[in-house]
């Protein structure tokens, strides 16, 4: 059965704790950056940066929302990046048979990093900058293998970040989706493949590029592309 | 008997060099498993109180039992009945009040009129700050108003903080501060 994590977005008061509490348990270090106009700092997931919590101001029925997204790794039931990086040396990407989770181990630096990201549904792992390691959440499998929480979870204070088994999580999302479609009618579950379940209150892609995997726009640009213009914004 | 949170950390931390091993599907490289064990072990846990805001959430603080016995982790108290575990990004940022390079390790002193600070002991500084203290309190200090009434005080010094003080600890200070005549004592006391 595994575990899984439930994330109700109608939750998320866009707090960040679970950011910090990610850099603090793993005791990453922080990034200097500058004011792009918007809260959601550092601007995007990085080596350093495993938790990252996404911004967005949407217009939805013309009405202006102001909508956050906790991302990280979503701990696919069938990981892509673990076949692609795995072609590269086996044992470079394990997944835990008692929690399901994906983890990157130290022989990813054998594998094609950046083929690893693309094979990522979700654009997540992240090349080291100046090596050839790559990193992404690990759902705190020391912590989780001691029948803790994960840090991002523990830390919640919300209640919009779930930890459990796959079972309770999944009977949860469907409670909450029930409760929470009488004020979002639009309200939806992101992907059910995966052991990171989302609650949208409002259509998945208007909370990030990468909040369900079908949310790939279907203009002249690939996803690839656009995340580049994103990275590349103009400093403001 | 129920068992608290807290004793089934302490129950697992004994288990986690058995678990670390076999808790995967395959063998892991020993740098990998090695990432496995819990920061915690051999630690001693304190509890405490997040100084940051008058919400007063509960904090574990997770000490090294060996080496310098600094802090190695420092997170949300799930048996604190203010907060229950959770925390916000200031609280959960809590270990670097005590671990982090960026804060001066001693105190720093500006003279008046000098462009730099410099690094000053910890004795000197007290010492300082008693001697100025009392030297204002003395030229300022007002037995009587106007009026002609009994006033016993001094307007010219200010007291305000500090936000990591407890009740019992602000009592002390704003005693302190009434003995030497201060009548604008602020304090953010609210937990």
């Amino acid at each position: 059965m595994g575990k899984m994590m439930f994330i109700d977005l109608t939750r998320c008061t866009a707090c960040r704790g679970c950011q910090v509490a990610c850099k603090q348990w793993k005791s990453l270090p922080g990034e200097a950056t500058r004011n792009t106009g918007t809260h959601q700092n550092p601007p995007d997931l990085s080596f350093n940066t495993l938790k990252l919590v996404r911004f967005s101001e949407p217009k939805v029925d013309g009405k202006l929302h102001w909508l956050f997204f906790p991302d990280a790794c979503r701990h696919c039931l069938e990981p892509p990046c673990m076949g692609q990086a795995n072609l590269d040396d086996e044992g470079a990407v394990i997944q835990d048979e008692a929690t399901g989770a994906v983890i990157f181990t130290d022989k990813i630096a054998n594998a094609d990093a950046e083929a690893v990201r693309t094979a990522c549904p979700y654009d997540i792992p992240r090349p080291e900058k100046d090596g050839k390691m790559s990193s992404k959440c690990d759902f705190c499998i020391d912590r989780i293998s001691n029948g803790m929480k994960p840090s991002c979870v523990h830390v919640c204070p919300t209640g919009c970040m779930n930890f459990g088994t796959e079972e309770e999580m999944r009977a949860l999302a469907k409670t909450r989706l029930e409760e929470v479609k009488k004020h979002y009618p639009q309200a939806t579950l992101g992907n059910d493949d995966v052991r990171v379940m989302y609650l949208f209150a409002v259509d998945p892609k208007n909370y990030s590029y990468n909040a369900v995997a079908e949310a790939a726009p279907t203009g002249p640009m690939t996803r690839r592309e656009v995340f580049a213009s994103l990275a590349g914004k103009p400093k403001a | 008997m129920p068992v608290s949170r807290r004793t089934f950390l302490k129950f697992t931390a004994g288990a986690v060099s058995c678990s670390a091993f076999t808790g995967l599907g395959i063998s892991l490289a020993p740098a990998m498993a090695q990432a496995e064990i819990l920061k915690f072990q051999k630690t001693t846990i304190t509890t405490t109180v997040c100084c940051y805001c008058a919400v007063g959430c509960g904090l574990l603080v997770h000490t090294a039992d060996e080496g310098k016995g600094r802090s190695v982790n420092v997170e949300g108290d799930p048996d604190h009945p203010v907060n229950e575990g959770a925390l916000c990004a200031k609280g959960a940022a809590m270990r670097q009040m005590a671990e982090n390079k960026a804060r001066p390790p001693k105190p720093m002193y500006r003279a008046a009129g000098a462009k730099e600070w410099k690094e000053v002991e910890w004795d000197w500084a007290y010492a300082e700050i008693a001697k100025r203290v009392k030297a204002e309190r003395d030229a300022s200090f007002t037995l009587k108003n106007s009026k002609g009434e009994t006033v016993n005080r001094t307007e010219t010094m200010v007291s305000l903080g500090s936000a990591a003080l407890d009740n019992e600890e602000c009592w002390s200070y704003q005693a302190i501060q009434r003995a030497l005549g201060l009548v604008h004592i602020e304090h953010q006391a609210r937990i």
